[in-house]
C-alpha cells in the first residue's frame, strides 16, 4: 500500500528519471494503442472499398442491360461517394471517441482507487497517532492514579506536618518517576483535597522541565474533611490568591532542582485538573491551551480516591501536547501536498498540517480556533465547503471530488473518528492536480492527438474514395462509351448485312424482268419491220439494258462475294486461251481509242490450270476495262508469270528486281506457304503473278487502298466523265482474295496505273504442259513491222528469247528498207547504214540474218502500216508482193478492217490473216503455219511449184465464234466467255496447244484446222436442241425421256420406288439397284476396256467418231446415283466407274442424288467425276432437264454420226 | 343415294387431304407421288407409303438398338440411319417426320446422346402419328372407291 502509493506519487512528479522512462512508456502504449485501432479502422476501410467495387459491378451490368441509364447511375455514384465519406466520418469519429474515452476511463478509474486510498492513507495516519496520544494520556493518567492511591494508602490520614510532606514527597518522585518516563507529556497534575497543588511540566519552547507547587502554608491538613466535596473548586485554586505558587526549574533528566524555586503569579499557572473536572469521579477529556504552547492540549483528569475508596483525595492531570499529531500532519503534507486537519466535533482545530496558529489571543488568552476561522486559506474554504455542503449533520465519511475552491479544484475527504468523550473529525483536502494533474493534461494531449489524426485519416479517406470513385465513374464512363459504340456497330454491321442482303435479294429479283426486257428487245431488233428510227431507238433501249443489267450482276456478285455465298467453282481451264479472248475483246475497244493491248504471258505459265475460268476472266475484265477507261494513249499490258509454290524461295532471288514492291506480300506469303503446302499436300499449286499496266490519269498514293472499297472511286470527279459505281475494283479484290491472292496498286515508272495481284491456282497432273515448240533449227526470220512499239517490243523478245531472228520496224519506210536490205543484196550494208538512222540491235540484225543458211522469211506486217485512208496501199501491196516469194507475208488486221482490204490481201495471196492484238499464241500458229508449209513445199520436192499457189486458197481468219463474241456484245462478256468456253472446250482439251485462231475458209481441207468446223455445227445444234427440249417439258410433254436407259443406284426402297416411277413416266428404262458395287458391277466395264484401246487408236485423228461406237457398248445412258449407300457409297462407286473409264474415250454421265444441299457437297460431287447433281426430295422438272442436258448430246450425236 | 354418299366422302377425304397438310404432315412431294399413281400402278402411293414406314421402323429399331448403349454410342451408324430416313421421308413428303430427322441430324452430329434419344422418340411418334393419318386417308379412298366414285384431285395452294 505504501509502496503503490509511493510508485503512483513518484510518477506524477514531473522531473523524476522514473516518471519520464514511464512517459515513455505511456506514449508508446498509447502510440500502440492508436494503431490497435487504426488497424482496424484500415481493414474497416478496406471494406467499404470493397463494397464499393461490387458495387461498381452491379453497376456494370446494369450499363450493360441499360446504357440509357448512365446519367443516372453517374449520380448515384456521386450519392454513393457522399454515403460513403459520411459513413467514413462517423466511423472515424466513433473510433475516436471511444478511444478516447476508454484510455481516459480506465486511467482515470485507477487513478481514483490510488488516489482515494492515498488520501485514507494520509487521513488515517494522524488519526492514528492521535489516538495513540489519546491512549498514551489516558494510560499515564491511569497510572499516576494507581501510584497516587498507593501512596496515599500508605500514608492513610497523615495526621502531622511531617507526614504530610513526607506524602507529598513520595508523590512527588512517583509522579516524577512517571513524568520522566513519558517523554510526550505536556505536564502531570496532582491537585489534592486541601487544596496543594503538585506538578509537573515541560515546556517545549524552552525545553525546560519545571516543577510548580504551591506554598504548603495555607494547607491544613484537616482542612477539609474527607467526603466533603464542595471544598473542591477551582475558584479555591485561583480565587485563593493568597496561596503562593513556585515554580522550579528542573533537569530534564535527572529530576534534580536547577536554581531556587521561583514564586510565579497563578495567572502563569498551567492548566491544573481540579475536583470539578472530576464530579462523577470518572476519567475526563478535554482540550485545553496554554500560554505557553501554541497548540492545543489535550488534557485527561481522573480522580484518586482514598483507601475506603469513597472520598477523593486528589485530582491527578495529564495533559499531552497535540504537537507531534500536527508534526505528523505536515511530514504527510510535505510529501504530498495538500493539507489535513483536525477538528473536534464542534470544529475546533486541533490540529493542521500548515503551521499556522491553532489558537486566537483573545483578551482571556489563547483561545481554540474554529476551522472556519482558520488563518490557512485552504482550510477555512474546506471547512467552509463542508458547512455549506453538509451543514450540522455531516456524515461520517465525506468523499468529495472536484470540490472548486477558489480557483482550483481539490478532493476534500472528511473522516469521522468517533473516540469516547472526544469525537474527531478528520479532513484532507489535496489539490486535484496534484493526483490528476498529469492525467489531464496527458488526456488532453491525447485527445487533440486523436482528434488531429482522426482529420487526418479522415481526409486522406475522403481523397482515396474521390480517386478510387473517380477511377471507377471514369471506367463506367468509358464502358457506358464501349458498349454504346459497340451497339453502334453491331447496328452498323446488321444494317450493313441487310444491306448486302436486299442488294442480293434485288439485284436476283431486277435480273430476271431485266432478262426478258432483254430478249424480248432482241426480238424486236430482230423483227424487220422496224423504221429505221425505231431501230435506233430500239437498239439504244437494247444498249441501256444491258449496261443496266451489267450494273445488277455487278452489285450480285458483290453481295454473293461478301455474304460468303460465292462458291468458286474448280474446274479445268486454259488460262491462256481465256486471257488471249479477254485481251482481243478489249482490243477492239482499245483500238479506237488508239490504245494498244498487250498480252504478255511467260512461257513458263500453265497452259491448263484448275479454277473458276468465268470469275478469273471477270477480275482481268474488270482491270481492264478499268484501265481503258482512264488511259487514252499508249497501251495497257496484261502480263503474267508463275511461280511454283514449291520453289518460292528461288524465284525470289531470281526476282527481286521485278518484285520489290511486293516484298512484304511476298513474305506475308512465304509464311502462308507452309499453310498452304499443308492444306495442299497433294494438288499441286501454282502462285500466278499478273499485272495490268496502263499509261493512263494512275491513282493517287493516297488511294491505293481505298479505291478497292465498294462504291469507291479515285476521283469523285471521274463518275461524270468515265461513269460507273466503283463496285468492280471492289469485286475484284473480293474474287482475288477468294482466288487466295492479293492484288495492289504498286508505284509505276512513268504514267499510269499498275496493279499487281496474285492467285493461288491449282494446276492438274497432267505432265508436261508447257509443250513449247522448237522454232530455232527452222532458220525463221522474222520481220515484225508494227506500228505499237509496245507489242512489237515485247514479241520481238520473246522471238528472240526462242531463238528466231528478229528485225523490228515501226513504219512504212523502216520496213522497205529493211526489205530492201535482206532480199536486194546488191545495195549491200554500208548504204543501209547511212542511210537509215535504226537503233544498234536492228542494226545489228541484219547482218546476223545474213549469216543464217537459207532463212525463212516471215514478214508480220500490221494492216496500220499500210497507208488505208489513201489508196497509197494498193500500191504498198504490190510493193511487198514482190517479195512473196522469198518471204512469208503474215497480216495483222484490225477488226474494222473492211472488206476491200482483206479481198485484195486474199487475192494477192497473202493467207495468213490475224486480228489484232498480236501474242505469243497468235505468233506461234504463224510460225506453226510457216513450218508446216515450208515442210510441205520441201516434202512435195521442187517438182511442183505451183502447190503453193494452190494453197494459197487458205484464207485464215480469225474465229468467229470469238470475233461475234468480241465485237457484239462486251457488255454482256462474262456470259458471252462462259459461252465461248463451252464451246470451245471439246477442242481446247483434245489439243491442248494447237488453238485454232486460223480458220480454213474453204473447209474442202482435211485438215487438222477444218475440224472445229465440223464439230461446232453439231454443236449448235444440240445447243438448239436443249433449249428445244427445255420448252417441250414445260409443254408436259410426260415421254421426255423416251429410249434413255437409266441405272438408278439407290439404297432406300422408297426412293428407289419413287424414283423408278418417276423415270418410267417419262419414258426411260429404268434398272434399280441397291448399292454402289452393284452399279458399278452392272456397269460391266471390263469387257468394254478390252477392246477399248484399238477403237481409241484407230479414232485418234478424229474427236467424234469414238463416242459413237464406245456409246452403244455401255449399257446405259445416264447413271442415277445417290451419294450414301451402304457398302460402297455414291463416291467410291464413281471413282470406281471413273478409274475404269481411263483409258477409253467413255464417259457415262452420272448424277448423284443426295439429301446434302451444301454447295460443298456438290463440290465433291463433282470432285469425284460426276456429271450433275440433286438434291433430295427430286424436283422431277429439274431431274429432267439435268438428264437431258447430260444425255440428249450424245444422242443427238449418235443420231448425226450414224 | 351413291352419289350423295360418294360426295360426302369425296368432300370428307378433301379436307383431311388438307389438313394434313395444313397441319404439316406432309408436303408437294406427297402431292408430286400421288400424281404418279394412275392405271398402270393403282396402289403406288400405298405401296411407296407402306415402304417408308417398314423402312422407318426398322430403321428406328436399329438407331433405338444403337442408342441404347449409354456409354459408347455408334453415332456413325445411327447418323447413317437418320440421312436414309431422312431421304426417305422428304421423298414421301412426310414433312414433320422430315424435320424432326434435320434436328436428330444436327444431335448427331454434335454426338448428344439424350438428344438424340428424344428424337428418336418423336421421330417414332411422328412416323405412327402419319401411319394412322394415311391409313384413315387410304380406308377413305377405298370407301370412295367401294362407294363407285373417284378419288378427287386436291389442289393444295
Amino acid at each position: 500500500m505504501r509502496g503503490d502509493s509511493f510508485s503512483v506519487s513518484i510518477e506524477n512528479l514531473p522531473d523524476s528519471p522514473m516518471g519520464s522512462r514511464k512517459k515513455k512508456m505511456k506514449i508508446r502504449k498509447v502510440f500502440d494503442k492508436m494503431t490497435e485501432w487504426v488497424t482496424p479502422w484500415r481493414s474497416n476501410f478496406e471494406s467499404p472499398r470493397e463494397r464499393m467495387i461490387m458495387r461498381g459491378d452491379v453497376e456494370q451490368d446494369e450499363f450493360q442491360y441499360a446504357s440509357s441509364h448512365c446519367l443516372s447511375s453517374y449520380y448515384s455514384v456521386f450519392v454513393a461517394r457522399l454515403a460513403i465519406m459520411v459513413m467514413l466520418a462517423i466511423l472515424i469519429g466513433l473510433l475516436t471517441v471511444l478511444t478516447w474515452h476508454f484510455t481516459r476511463v480506465y486511467t482515470k478509474q485507477s487513478l481514483q482507487t490510488l488516489a482515494y486510498g492515498l488520501r485514507y492513507e494520509l487521513l488515517q495516519r494522524p488519526v492514528l497517532r492521535m489516538w495513540s496520544v489519546l491512549n498514551t494520556t489516558s494510560e499515564l493518567t491511569t497510572a499516576q492514579v494507581k501510584l497516587s492511591e498507593y501512596v496515599i494508602k500508605k500514608y492513610d490520614k497523615p495526621t502531622t506536618q511531617e507526614e504530610l510532606v513526607e506524602m507529598y514527597q513520595a508523590m512527588k518522585d512517583v509522579t516524577w518517576a512517571l513524568f520522566a518516563s513519558a517523554k510526550a507529556l505536556n505536564a502531570i497534575t496532582i491537585n489534592y483535597r486541601n487544596g496543594f497543588v503538585q506538578a509537573f511540566h515541560r515546556d517545549p519552547a524552552s525545553s525546560s522541565t519545571f516543577y510548580i507547587f504551591s506554598d504548603l502554608k495555607n494547607y491544613s491538613i484537616s482542612g477539609t474533611g474527607p467526603g466533603d466535596v464542595s471544598g473542591w473548586n477551582n475558584q479555591s485554586i485561583h480565587g485563593n490568591m493568597s496561596a503562593i505558587w513556585y515554580q522550579q526549574q528542573l533537569d530534564p533528566i535527572t529530576g534534580e532542582k536547577l536554581g531556587k524555586p521561583l514564586k510565579i503569579p497563578p495567572d502563569d499557572l498551567i492548566n491544573i485538573a481540579g475536583i470539578s473536572q472530576v464530579p462523577d469521579g470518572e476519567a475526563s477529556w478535554h482540550v485545553t491551551v496554554s500560554k505557553y504552547m501554541d497548540s492545543p492540549l489535550l488534557s485527561a483528569a481522573l480522580p484518586v480516591f482514598d483507601a475506603s475508596n469513597k472520598s477523593i483525595v486528589a485530582v491527578v492531570g495529564v495533559t499531552t501536547a497535540l504537537y507531534s499529531v500536527g508534526q505528523l500532519m505536515r511530514d504527510l503534507v510535505e510529501v504530498h501536498g495538500g493539507h489535513i486537519y483536525l477538528t473536534s466535533q464542534e470544529g475546533y482545530l486541533l490540529a493542521t498540517s500548515t503551521n499556522g496558529p491553532l489558537l486566537t489571543n483573545t483578551s482571556n488568552g489563547p483561545k481554540l480556533m474554529k476551522a472556519t476561522d482558520s488563518e490557512e486559506w485552504a482550510i477555512k474554504a474546506g471547512a467552509q465547503w463542508l458547512e455549506k455542503t453538509y451543514g450540522s449533520n455531516r456524515p461520517h465519511v465525506v468523499h468529495a471530488e472536484n470540490v472548486k475552491l477558489g480557483d482550483q479544484q481539490y478532493y476534500i475527504d472528511s473522516f469521522y473518528l468517533n473516540l469516547k468523550r472526544l469525537p474527531i473529525v478528520g479532513v484532507v483536502i489535496i489539490p486535484r492536480k496534484f493526483i490528476m494533474g498529469k492525467v489531464d493534461e496527458r488526456a488532453f494531449k491525447t485527445l487533440v492527438i486523436l482528434i488531429s489524426a482522426s482529420v487526418c485519416i479522415f481526409i486522406i479517406g475522403c481523397v482515396c474514395i474521390l480517386i478510387l470513385t473517380n477511377g471507377v465513374s471514369k471506367e463506367m464512363k468509358l464502358r457506358a462509351e464501349l458498349i454504346r459504340q459497340l451497339d453502334a456497330r453491331r447496328r452498323a454491321e446488321a444494317s450493313s448485312n441487310y444491306k448486302s442482303q436486299f442488294l442480293a435479294n434485288m439485284s436476283h429479283e431486277l435480273r430476271t424482268p431485266m432478262a426478258a426486257v432483254i430478249g424480248l428487245l432482241d426480238i424486236l431488233i430482230s423483227d424487220d419491220c422496224l423504221s429505221n428510227e425505231q431501230y435506233a431507238t430500239v437498239t439504244q433501249i437494247r444498249k441501256c439494258s444491258t449496261a443496266l443489267l451489267r450494273l445488277l450482276n455487278n452489285i450480285l456478285d458483290l453481295s454473293k462475294v461478301e455474304s460468303g455465298k460465292l462458291v468458286l467453282e474448280e474446274a479445268e481451264f486454259d488460262l491462256g486461251r481465256e486471257l488471249e479472248g479477254l485481251v482481243d475483246m478489249f482490243s477492239v475497244q482499245c483500238i479506237n481509242h488508239n490504245v494498244e493491248t498487250v498480252l504478255d504471258l511467260s512461257d513458263d505459265m500453265p497452259a491448263l490450270v484448275r479454277g473458276d475460268s468465268a470469275r478469273l476472266v471477270q477480275i482481268f475484265a474488270n482491270l481492264i476495262s478499268n484501265s481503258i477507261k482512264f488511259t487514252t494513249t499508249g497501251h495497257i499490258i496484261l502480263r503474267g508469270w508463275c511461280e511454283n509454290m514449291n520453289s518460292l524461295h528461288d524465284e525470289m532471288s531470281l526476282t527481286v528486281d521485278r518484285k520489290k514492291p511486293w516484298a512484304p506480300m511476298k513474305t506475308k506469303m512465304v509464311q502462308h506457304r507452309s499453310h498452304f503446302q499443308k492444306s495442299f499436300k497433294n494438288t499441286n499449286k501454282m502462285v500466278l503473278w499478273f499485272e495490268v499496266d496502263d499509261t493512263g490519269c494512275g491513282i493517287d498514293p493516297s488511294k491505293w487502298d481505298s479505291v478497292f472499297e465498294s462504291f469507291e472511286q479515285a476521283d469523285p470527279s471521274t463518275t461524270r466523265t468515265h461513269g460507273g459505281t466503283g463496285l468492280g475494283l471492289c469485286i475484284v479484290r473480293n474474287l482475288v482474295n477468294k482466288m487466295g491472292g492479293e492484288i495492289k496498286v504498286v508505284q509505276k515508272n512513268g504514267l499510269g496505273t499498275l496493279m499487281r495481284l496474285y492467285l493461288i491456282l491449282s494446276i492438274p497432273d497432267t505432265a508436261d504442259q508447257n509443250i513449247q515448240p522448237d522454232f530455232s533449227k527452222y532458220g525463221l526470220v522474222v520481220l515484225l513491222s508494227m506500228y505499237g512499239s509496245t507489242a512489237r517490243m515485247i514479241t520481238s523478245k520473246w522471238l528472240r528469247k526462242h531463238g528466231i531472228a528478229t528485225v523490228e520496224a515501226s513504219d512504212w519506210n523502216e520496213l522497205t528498207h529493211i526489205i530492201r536490205d535482206l532480199f536486194e543484196t546488191g545495195s549491200g550494208d554500208k548504204s543501209f547504214d547511212s542511210q537509215h538512222n535504226i537503233a544498234d540491235p536492228l542494226r545489228a540484225e541484219p547482218s546476223n540474218i545474213k549469216e543464217i543458211e537459207n532463212p525463212v522469211f516471215v514478214i508480220v506486217v500490221d494492216i496500220g502500216v499500210l497507208d488505208l485512208t489513201t489508196d497509197i496501199w494498193k500500191e504498198q501491196l504490190n510493193y511487198l508482193d514482190r517479195f512473196s516469194s522469198k518471204a512469208k507475208f503474215a497480216w495483222l488486221l484490225k477488226h474494222d478492217t473492211s472488206n476491200t482490204v482483206k479481198t485484195e490481201l486474199r487475192r494477192k495471196g497473202h493467207v495468213m490473216m490475224v486480228n489484232k492484238p498480236l501474242y505469243k499464241a497468235k505468233m506461234i500458229q504463224i510460225l506453226e503455219a510457216v513450218i508446216k508449209n515450208r515442210k510441205r513445199s520441201l516434202s512435195s520436192g521442187l517438182r511442183n511449184r505451183g502447190n503453193i499457189s494452190d494453197e494459197s486458197h487458205d484464207c485464215l481468219e480469225i474465229d468467229p465464234t470469238q470475233f461475234d463474241t468480241c465485237s457484239s456484245d462486251d457488255s454482256s462478256e462474262t456470259s458471252g466467255e462462259k459461252q465461248v468456253d463451252k464451246s470451245v472446250k471439246p477442242s481446247t482439251l483434245q489439243s491442248p496447244v494447237l488453238k485454232n485462231y486460223l480458220i480454213d475458209a474453204t473447209n474442202s481441207k482435211g485438215d487438222s484446222t477444218s475440224a472445229s468446223m465440223t464439230q461446232k455445227n453439231p454443236e449448235e445444234e444440240d445447243w438448239k436442241d436443249r433449249l428445244y427440249s427445255g420448252i417441250a417439258l414445260d409443254g408436259k410433254n410426260l415421254k421426255s425421256l423416251e429410249g434413255i436407259r437409266i441405272l438408278l443406284a439407290e439404297d432406300t426402297p422408297v426412293l428407289q420406288r419413287v424414283a423408278t416411277i418417276m423415270l418410267e413416266k417419262m419414258g426411260a428404262t429404268v434398272t434399280a439397284v441397291g448399292d454402289g458395287q452393284q452399279a458399278v458391277d452392272s456397269l460391266n466395264y471390263r469387257s468394254i476396256n478390252a477392246q477399248a484401246p484399238t477403237e481409241e487408236h484407230k479414232s485418234s485423228e478424229e474427236e467424234t467418231a469414238p463416242w459413237s461406237s464406245l456409246r452403244h457398248s455401255s449399257p446405259y445412258d445416264l447413271i442415277l446415283m445417290d451419294c450414301q449407300m451402304p457398302k460402297v457409297d455414291g463416291y467410291e462407286a464413281t471413282k470406281a466407274i471413273r478409274k475404269a473409264e481411263i483409258g477409253t474415250e467413255l464417259h457415262i454421265p452420272i448424277v448423284a442424288l443426295t439429301a446434302h444441299a451444301m454447295s460443298s457437297d456438290e463440290a465433291k460431287c463433282l470432285e469425284v467425276g460426276m456429271d450433275a447433281y440433286l438434291t433430295k426430295p427430286i424436283d422431277r422438272k429439274l431431274m429432267v432437264s439435268t438428264i437431258l442436258s447430260l444425255t440428249k448430246p450424245s444422242l443427238s450425236q449418235t443420231s448425226s454420226s450414224s | 343415294m351413291n352419289t350423295i354418299v360418294v360426295a360426302q366422302l369425296q368432300r370428307q377425304f378433301q379436307d383431311y387431304m388438307v389438313s394434313l397438310y395444313q397441319q404439316g404432315y406432309l408436303d408437294n412431294q406427297f402431292t408430286e407421288l400421288r400424281k404418279l399413281q394412275d392405271e398402270g400402278s393403282p396402289d403406288f402411293v400405298a405401296e411407296v407409303v407402306s415402304l417408308f414406314f417398314d423402312d422407318c421402323a426398322k430403321l428406328i429399331n436399329d438407331m433405338s438398338i444403337s442408342l441404347e448403349r449409354p456409354d459408347h454410342v455408334d453415332f456413325k451408324q445411327v447418323d447413317s440411319g437418320v440421312h436414309q430416313l431422312k431421304g426417305s421421308s422428304s421423298s414421301v413428303g412426310a414433312r414433320r417426320v422430315k424435320n424432326v430427322c434435320i434436328a436428330f441430324k444436327e444431335c448427331c452430329d454434335v454426338q448428344n446422346r439424350e438428344g438424340c434419344l428424344r428424337c428418336l422418340q418423336q421421330v417414332d411418334y411422328e412416323y405412327k402419328m402419319l401411319k394412322t393419318k394415311l391409313q384413315d386417308l387410304f380406308n377413305l379412298e377405298q370407301q370412295i372407291l367401294q362407294a363407285g366414285g373417284t378419288i378427287p384431285q386436291v389442289d393444295i395452294n
